[in-house]
């Protein structure tokens, strides 16, 4: 049994309160409290049901609940933002795995003068709770119709003065509703506290003409753009600015395979200021991930190495401040506002010439069904024909070319039944990982090499901390070469009769 | 979830008193603690205010149809539920030695709850029988209180011993409990246990009329006390036990 809430027009308070006394309950003075949930953007918490809460009244309490019947309760000093600012115990440990590297942020609260109740046992047990809500003030700029809330607080094992207690509620005329004051308030203020649902994927229909199909595609990724540009700006965590150019890469790849069925003048001028924006996100992007996968890197360098690539670090990081700085600028550009505004203007009517218009009333199954077929048949060509002497440029086209077919299969998956989307998805991702570890590893160690030379003789740059710099370039050149090396056998797992029928069955569930 | 006990041999050492406070300590840490009361006389239910009885009797509880989360009660802590104990336990031994595995039933049932708690604390009879071997099985460590006296320091001997007789034992975190510093006995006891056991946990817990408390006031010491030393120094005992829990 959980928390119930009861509200209504009226509060009938003294009548409350003197029946309450009447059950046997202790009512307590009113404080001032808020309530607060925190979560990341994307409701990473809410999406494991996992609930963290603050409250704030004589000072800072988190409580965690969900799987299981007890809360976690833990008194802070200031309110983390990642999960690495909880101190280290079990609440961290549950926290961190769902909240990875992402922000926990406000998303939303209560103000309220808060009058709690409580019944007890001949023991003084405390066996149930009536916790008043009054002077209902909700942030996030939301207006709540409701002037009052009584929660039933149960305490786990005693169900009968739980029970009693929902029946007094009744019998004063009210009706309760499962959750807590601030489940009440979200629901009344309109707030869906899943967040922000990233996801590719649309509803679509194989019948429906392609044109539209592309557009509602288009739109979703436009809005996953604009919903994650001022987290980006704001900087709350890279998980934002990783997001946003997903979204651009994504629409580029479905731009280009709307050739058919988009009107080709608007088609061509927004895959040009969509190269634009995936450009101008990519510095400050190479340095997050550079700041991230750092720890990693460094593992197997023995301690003094590590310590000794303290420069380094500082200096990633300045750049990346540096770069930051000049991202807002484009984000908060003309260019940018200009071109989202005109972006989704176009989605919403692209025009164009008739013969597009025709081509864009064709249906969208088999269209998508060609373009998978197509993407494919381009990244079995170009697989086939890399061998060990190819240059690694060959490598990193054919990584372009297995995102988008993974760009097709997640943005019209819509069109594909999960069951048979995922075993050919598992497949492409393994070849995805090498391709992947190859490149990543060939830019850093690049990227090493120059730091190298911008940081020789900087201010706190000992020969240690270049001695260590050239066992990291080691040991990423090694990592590239594993992921070289393993690459036939890699692609060989990939390109089998398996990995074929895996598609069969894909493009049938279309069809 | 790790699976705590505080046991002895001897009696009235401060295991329940320990349990108790120690419970609030995990609690206000961050941890959902679930302190399961073994001992028939039901201190640690009496002390967190909770009826003593286990519906069903404690047959039922060890049966195969045994869940424990049917018999827990939220405690006035928040973050601390309590499998209350009831006189039926008296019989544990005989209802364990019914089954089969009489040694891996206590971990089996603890098992149920393991996903829902983070910390399970045992507060078990002063005994050394089957149910103790069961309270073994389950505990990742054993959490000792000793009194700086030459029986106290003989208990932990024999139990020391019986533990290496077990294949896989739980850890042994031994610490000085009811200590009074004014009296020469405990002081050159410490120096010698210490000297011959360093895992000795370095916390001491006072000989103090604060906790002598908690009977009428039914409640850890940190509730009623909170800037007591006595409250301070379970804070450092349950700071010392969480870091060799890390390691």
């Amino acid at each position: 049994m959980g928390v119930v809430s009861y509200t209504g027009e009226t509060l009938p308070a003294q009548h409350l309160a003197s029946a309450l006394a009447g059950a046997g309950f202790v009512v307590g003075r009113p404080k001032l409290v808020e309530r607060t949930l925190l979560d990341t953007f994307d409701g990473r918490l809410h999406a494991a049901g996992v609930r963290l809460e603050v409250r704030a009244g004589t000072g800072l309490q988190l409580i965690v609940s969900g799987g299981g019947p007890a809360e976690a309760h833990l008194v802070v000093d200031r309110l983390p933002s990642v999960a690495g600012d909880l101190p280290a115990g079990p609440l961290r440990a549950r926290l961190a795995p769902h909240l990875d590297i992402r922000a926990l942020r406000p998303t939303f609260g209560v103000a309220a003068l808060q009058t709690e109740a409580v019944r007890r046992d001949d023991s003084g047990k405390a066996v149930v709770g009536v916790t008043l809500y009054e002077d209902l003030r909700v942030d996030a700029g939301r207006e709540v119709s409701l002037t009052w809330v009584a929660e039933v607080v149960p305490f786990e094992g005693y169900v009968r003065p739980a029970r009693q207690t929902a029946d007094l509620l009744a019998s004063l005329g009210l009706t309760g509703r499962d959750g807590d004051i601030l489940d009440c308030l979200a629901a009344d203020a309109g707030i869906d506290l899943r967040g922000f649902i990233d996801s590719p994927t649309v509803s679509l229909d194989a019948a429906e003409p392609a044109g539209g199909g592309f557009r509602r595609v288009l739109a979703n990724l436009a809005g996953t753009i604009v919903a994650n540009r001022q987290g980006t700006i704001d900087d709350i965590d890279s998980e934002f600015l990783h997001d946003l150019r997903i979204a651009v890469r994504r629409t580029r790849s479905i731009l280009s395979h709307g050739k058919q069925v988009l009107p080709p003048d608007g088609r061509d001028h927004f895959r040009g200021e969509f190269r634009w924006l995936g450009a101008v996100t990519s510095p400050r992007r190479d340095l997050d991930v550079y700041l991230i996968e750092w720890p990693g890197y460094v593992e197997p360098l023995d301690p003094a190495s590590a310590a000794a690539l303290q420069p380094v670090v500082h200096h990633i990081a300045q750049r990346r401040a540096d770069e930051h700085g000049v991202l807002v600028g484009h984000l908060q550009s003309a260019r940018y506002d200009g071109m989202l505004s005109a972006w989704q203007a176009w989605i919403d009517d692209p025009g164009g010439a008739s013969l597009a218009a025709k081509r864009s009333a064709r249906p969208l199954g088999p269209l998508v069904v060609g373009r998978i077929g197509d993407a494919q048949d381009q990244l079995l060509l170009r697989g086939r024909s890399i061998s060990p002497e190819t240059p690694a440029e060959e490598l990193h086209e054919l990584r372009k070319d297995a995102k988008r077919l993974r760009y097709l299969l997640e943005c019209f998956g819509g069109l594909l039944p999960a069951a048979a989307r995922k075993p050919f998805v598992q497949r492409l991702k393994a070849l995805q990982d090498n391709l992947g570890e190859h490149q990543d590893t060939e830019v850093h160690t690049a990227q090493l090499k120059a730091m190298s030379q911008e940081l020789h003789g900087s201010p706190g740059v000992t020969a240690d901390t270049m001695l260590a710099m050239g066992r990291l370039t080691e040991i990423f050149d090694r990592r590239r070469q594993a992921a070289r090396d393993s690459f036939a056998e890699r692609f060989g797992a990939y390109d089998t009769k398996q990995t074929a029928r895996a598609l069969a069955d894909l493009i049938g569930a279309i069809r | 979830m790790k699976v705590l006990a505080t046991y002895s041999i001897k009696g009235g050492v401060g295991k329940t008193t320990s349990a108790v406070n120690l419970a609030r300590e995990a609690a206000i840490s961050g941890s959902r603690v679930l302190v399961w009361d073994l001992d028939p006389q039901g201190a640690a239910t009496f002390l967190f205010r909770i009826r003593p009885k286990v519906k069903g009797g404690t047959e039922r509880l060890v049966s195969s149809k045994g869940d424990l989360l049917e018999h827990v009660r939220a405690s006035d802590i928040p973050g601390v539920h309590v499998v209350p104990a009831d006189f039926s336990l008296r019989h544990l031994d005989l209802h364990l030695d019914g089954r089969k595995r009489p040694t891996e039933r206590l971990a089996a049932l603890l098992g149920g709850v393991a996903d829902r708690y983070d910390i399970a604390l045992l507060d078990c009879p002063p005994s050394i029988s089957l149910a103790s071997e069961s309270v073994f099985g389950a505990a990742d460590a054993l959490l000792v209180p000793v009194i700086p006296t030459t029986l106290s320091s003989r208990t932990l001997h024999q139990l020391s011993m019986f533990l290496a007789t077990q294949d896989h034992p739980p850890a042994l975190l031994p610490y000085f409990s009811m200590v009074d510093g004014r009296k020469r006995l405990h002081r050159d006891v410490m120096a010698e246990l210490r000297a011959e056991w360093p895992a000795l946990l370095v916390t001491q817990i006072p000989s103090a009329s604060t906790i002598e408390r908690m009977g009428p006031e039914r409640a850890p010491v940190g509730v009623y006390a909170p800037s007591s030393l006595a409250a301070k120094t379970f804070g450092q005992l349950w700071a010392e036990i969480a870091a060799r829990l890390r390691t």
